[in-house]
């Protein structure tokens, strides 16, 4: 296992030569970088970067102008709309403002995004996963609760307890921390870092550099719609738990 | 985050039972309750397609009565009836029945005598009354000549309407014109009546979908959610779907039992007046319109939402 390189991992996420626009605008010019299994990445840069088109290419909410998005083997540039589903239970997402059902408790909401995405789960199974999902983001003890009963950074939790329930490959967080005070953003993000360790590539953008400098992980630069620089960080460390 | 784990896979059977009412629950249980929430929004989509579907009902009433009226005017368009003076002799009867009868025109001659001419008035609808209130028998005898091609009736009816024997007031019951003034009226009632069924049911369309797409925006977020974690097309749209045909069955139904109630009054009405007031029309012709309305509801609900559907839903 000790000679296997990194370079050598299989990508999960690739854009090749990527390029975005929005009638005069260049959302995303010639972009080019590749996401390995089990990595934590950050996309910073100024507002109106490209941070969320190249998320959302990803998820394949847009399609890229010119180039090509690969995800965990599937051509999300090229995909039929009746194959986006397939892409989509690749890929976890969560959000500044979170998107929960109103009306559904944390554990109704983290089942349903189970339970929609394979009817073959029974309603005890989905609660049950439901529930894990929620111990694994600490909140066993509010799984009743509505949304508008939660904190923001409870409601943020329960937004990752659903993105990651059905265990995807990647899961992308488009400014995850923006609403929360500092302490909290700060617990989710060692979160996100956890839900890293166990496997599942995250990507997420963000404005928060304290974070950033804090967790010394892969940053990716976007300024004008062009990655001027990806910086990797702790590549010995991520090697070692890639490998293992 | 490890233990969010997934345990054995239960038996096949139970896997297929929970399929079944997964499926059940988010496609039609969703969509019934999402029609219930939203019936005032639904409302409209309904009471458009309803009165499209009993105009349509009224209007397959209106064919099945053309049609038979259409049958009996053809059939006896083809029969001439010569009417005979009360005076008339035997003997000239019976020349009038030879010459009739070696006219090449002709398929076959049959008297019929004034008794019975009112046999056959108190069998037809409305008539009984009018026989009964008379005195004494209004009805003529005739010869009904059966003429091998209808527009030979003009050249038969000319060769014996000046003859001694016949009645000179109402000679015949040869009109040159009515058959064909009763077919154009039909093909213009029922150009008519298609052009304004269309117009009609773009207006039902264009209701229900409008209804569908306030159902789509009122459930944008959970539409987006089921979106983004992958839920398949046919799920996020299904419930959409549904819930037009549930729309649609609902203006099925009752535009059906409307439409069934008409036709029961008319063949009602019809059995005890002068005149008949929808003529062929039966109960067993009613319960298949309305059995069709019921059908139709549904299919022209869920075409109308999936053409919504189609156009408000993105991927």
């Amino acid at each position: 296992m000790a000679d296997v390189t990194f370079s050598e991992l299989t990508p999960l996420v690739e854009f090749v030569g990527v390029n975005r626009v929005y009638g005069q605008v260049v959302a995303l010019d010639d972009c080019f970088f590749r996401l390995l299994p089990g990595e934590l990445s950050f996309l910073v840069g100024p507002s109106g970067a490209g941070k969320t088109t190249l998320l959302r290419l990803i998820n394949r909410e847009i399609k890229p102008t010119r180039g090509e998005v690969w995800v965990d083997g599937l051509p999300a540039h090229d995909l039929s709309a009746k194959r986006l589903a397939e892409l989509r239970r690749k890929v976890g997402v969560v959000f500044q403002d979170f998107k929960l059902l109103p009306r559904l408790t944390a554990a109704e909401n983290v089942a349903f995004a189970l339970q929609v995405t394979d009817l073959r789960i029974a309603d005890g199974e989905a609660r049950e996963r439901a529930l894990d999902a929620l111990d694994a983001v600490g909140l066993h003890d509010r799984a009743e609760h509505y949304p508008h009963e939660l904190s923001g950074a409870q409601q943020q939790r329960v937004a990752i307890a659903r993105a990651v329930v059905s265990q995807p490959p990647l899961l992308i967080a488009d400014e995850p921390t923006g609403n929360l005070d500092q302490e909290t953003a700060w617990q989710i993000s060692t979160l996100l870092e956890d839900i890293a360790r166990f496997g599942t590539t995250v990507l997420v953008a963000t404005h928060n550099m304290e974070i950033v400098h804090r967790l010394q992980r892969r940053v990716l630069t976007l300024s004008a719609g062009r990655i001027v620089d990806d910086q990797p960080a702790g590549r010995s460390a991520r090697l070692l738990w890639a490998t293992s | 985050m490890g233990n969010i784990l997934r345990g054995p896979r239960p038996p096949r059977w139970r896997t297929v039972k929970v399929v079944v009412r997964n499926t059940f629950r988010y496609l039609v249980g969703g969509a019934i309750r999402n029609w219930l929430r939203n019936f005032g929004s639904t409302a409209p989509a309904l009471g458009s397609m309803t009165l499209l579907l009993l105009l349509v009902g009224l209007g397959l009433v209106g064919a099945v009565v053309g049609q038979n009226i259409a049958n009996t005017e053809a059939r006896d368009a083809s029969v001439l009836h010569v009417y005979l003076r009360d005076d008339a002799t035997t003997d000239a009867v019976n020349a009038l029945e030879a010459q009739l009868s070696g006219n090449p025109d002709v398929q076959s001659v049959a008297y019929v005598s004034k008794s019975e001419a009112l046999a056959r008035a108190q069998n037809r609808p409305g008539l009984p009354q009018l026989a009964d209130a008379a005195e004494s028998n209004p009805f003529p005898a005739s010869l009904d000549v059966k003429i091998r091609s209808v527009d030979r009736v003009g050249a038969v009816d000319a060769s014996v309407r000046h003859n001694p024997a016949v009645d000179s007031g109402v000679p015949s019951s040869y009109d040159p014109s009515a058959y064909r003034r009763f077919q154009q009226v039909l093909f213009w009632v029922a150009a008519v009546g298609i052009a304004f069924l269309i117009l009609l049911a773009f207006i039902a369309v264009t209701v229900t979908a409008n209804s569908i797409r306030a159902a789509i925006l009122s459930r944008r977020d959970e539409i987006g959610i089921m979106q983004l974690v992958g839920a398949p097309r046919w799920m996020v749209r299904g419930p959409f779907v549904i819930e037009g045909a549930v729309t649609g069955a609902a203006a099925g139904a009752l535009s059906g039992v409307l439409a069934l109630v008409v036709c029961v009054f008319a063949v009602q009405a019809g059995a005890s007046s002068f005149a008949q007031i929808a003529p062929g029309l039966t109960l067993k012709a009613g319960l298949v319109i309305g059995l069709f309305l019921f059908l139709a509801g549904p299919l022209l609900g869920s075409v109308s939402s999936l053409g919504s559907v189609r156009r408000h839903l993105e991927s």
